[in-house]
């Protein structure tokens, strides 16, 4: 193969490389794009980046503290509930404030908590409507959320808003190819017209992304705002209410 | 001598040839991670928990034969769940996390700025942040292929969007993360 074909042959498979590093491709392409890989030493590293990236999305997903009795129900299952107590025994050391507060952030006990609520029964955890028929929202370890909105500027979409109530009502704030970089306030506006600061975060070349408790309820909120360090509001968001 | 301080490789090793406490010290580190993930995924804590149950025991069985070349054992043992708790979700018929949701979980564990995350060259928070950092059509795709294992053509349907965009969110999408994960890797080999 000459080497301007075998460069069309990787341009070919560009789009196959990437869904064959997430595990979606199927089929003959799938086959294809393998044999193409196989001769092809710029494609296979090509596809062992991509798919050391695909494998690292799930790792994102927040530690959690599992429900009472998770380690006596799997010890015994492994037989191994000896095992546990001895190593209890030596590794045992008192579990200090300190200790807590450093092995368990906030959001942990508030997760924590959320689960607790189901396990009691108390109503979080219900499913809610679906945009478009797929996986729908659901309250739980994130909240309800109520409302959302566009960031807009100069009549352009340069990020959006999404606002959670729950155990502890919190919003998120992302931008996306908007002119802003370096740090930014954002605000919210409540139905009394009342400006309330929520925070600051730093954007870069554009992007940024912040989540943020709310100190308000966020079903009074009605806009929110991204305020420069001058003062100056680079984007606002009317916010909607989520159905 | 095994104990909490031995590396994930030693204590699988440890697994591998019947020692228990290697398999206590292994399931007191991984469980938060593994309950984590199918939580995230299933809003459900009855779900969860058996997905994290299920996993633990098939990587207590299969550790002779996890081979490191292949990856890591995070990423093994993340794989295992991930794909269980995608298979619990179908046998019961569950509705999984709506992928924004799932998304803004983990966005709510980068407490951090997300400069620290890739000074600090921690995986789980570069991606965090790099996946915050994503326009949220490209996030929620990109969600939906890594983490659910849906297909283009079912983003398309699921979206109600042309094929072709489907595959272009994912593929920009997913590029974009890797290059925040080869800057980390990048960052970490020159110092």
């Amino acid at each position: 193969m000459t080497e301007g074909a075998h460069a069309s042959a990787c341009d070919e498979h560009a789009d196959n490389l990437v869904e064959l590093a997430l595990g979606i491709l199927t089929g003959r392409e799938r086959a294809s794009t393998l044999a193409h890989v196989d001769s092809c030493p710029r494609c296979a590293e090509e596809l062992e980046q991509l798919a050391h990236a695909a494998d690292a999305v799930v790792r994102v997903a927040p530690e959690i503290e599992p429900p009472m009795g998770f380690e006596v129900r799997l010890f015994s299952r492994m037989g191994l509930a000896e095992a546990s107590a001895s190593y209890e025994a030596r590794h045992a050391r008192p579990l200090t404030a300190a200790r807590w507060s450093k092995r368990v952030p906030r959001w942990v006990l508030a997760g924590a908590a959320a689960v607790i609520a189901l396990a009691l029964g108390l109503g979080i955890g219900w499913s809610m409507g679906s945009r478009h028929g797929g996986p729908r929202p659901t309250q739980g370890l994130v909240g309800t959320e109520i409302a959302t909105g566009d960031l807009t500027a100069n009549g352009s979409t340069v990020g959006s808003v999404n606002t959670y109530g729950g155990y502890k009502p919190w919003m998120v704030v992302t931008l996306a190819d908007s002119s802003t970089d370096g740090k930014v306030t954002c605000e919210v506006v409540t139905d009394d017209g009342v400006t309330h600061e929520v925070g600051s975060f730093t954007a870069t070349d554009g992007y940024g992304a912040w989540v943020a408790p709310l100190r308000v309820s966020p079903q009074d909120v009605r806009r929110a705002e991204v305020v420069s360090s001058s003062g100056k509001v680079i984007a606002t968001a009317a916010l909607r209410s989520v159905p | 001598m095994i104990d909490g301080g031995s590396t994930d490789e030693a204590l699988l090793a440890g697994m591998a040839v019947g020692d228990q406490a290697a398999a206590v010290a292994f399931v007191r580190r991984y469980q938060r991670r593994i309950f984590g993930l199918a939580y995230a995924m299933t809003s459900d804590a009855s779900v969860a928990e058996d997905v994290a149950q299920e996993a633990l025991l098939r990587v207590w069985r299969h550790a002779p034969v996890f081979d490191h070349r292949r990856g890591s054992v995070t990423s093994w043992v993340l794989t295992i769940t991930r794909n269980l708790t995608i298979d619990a979700l179908r046998m019961r018929r569950a509705v999984p996390t709506d992928p924004d949701d799932f998304a803004a979980s983990a966005m709510m564990s980068l407490e951090h700025n997300p400069e620290d995350a890739i000074g600090r060259g921690d995986v789980s928070d570069v991606m965090r942040s790099a996946l915050a950092r994503l326009p949220p059509a490209q996030r929620r795709a990109v969600v939906l292929a890594a983490v659910y294992g849906r297909t283009a053509l079912e983003i398309s349907e699921e979206e109600a969007i042309p094929l072709g965009t489907a595959k272009t969110r994912i593929r920009t999408g997913l590029i974009r993360l890797r290059a925040a994960v080869e800057h980390t890797r990048q960052t970490e080999e020159e110092r």
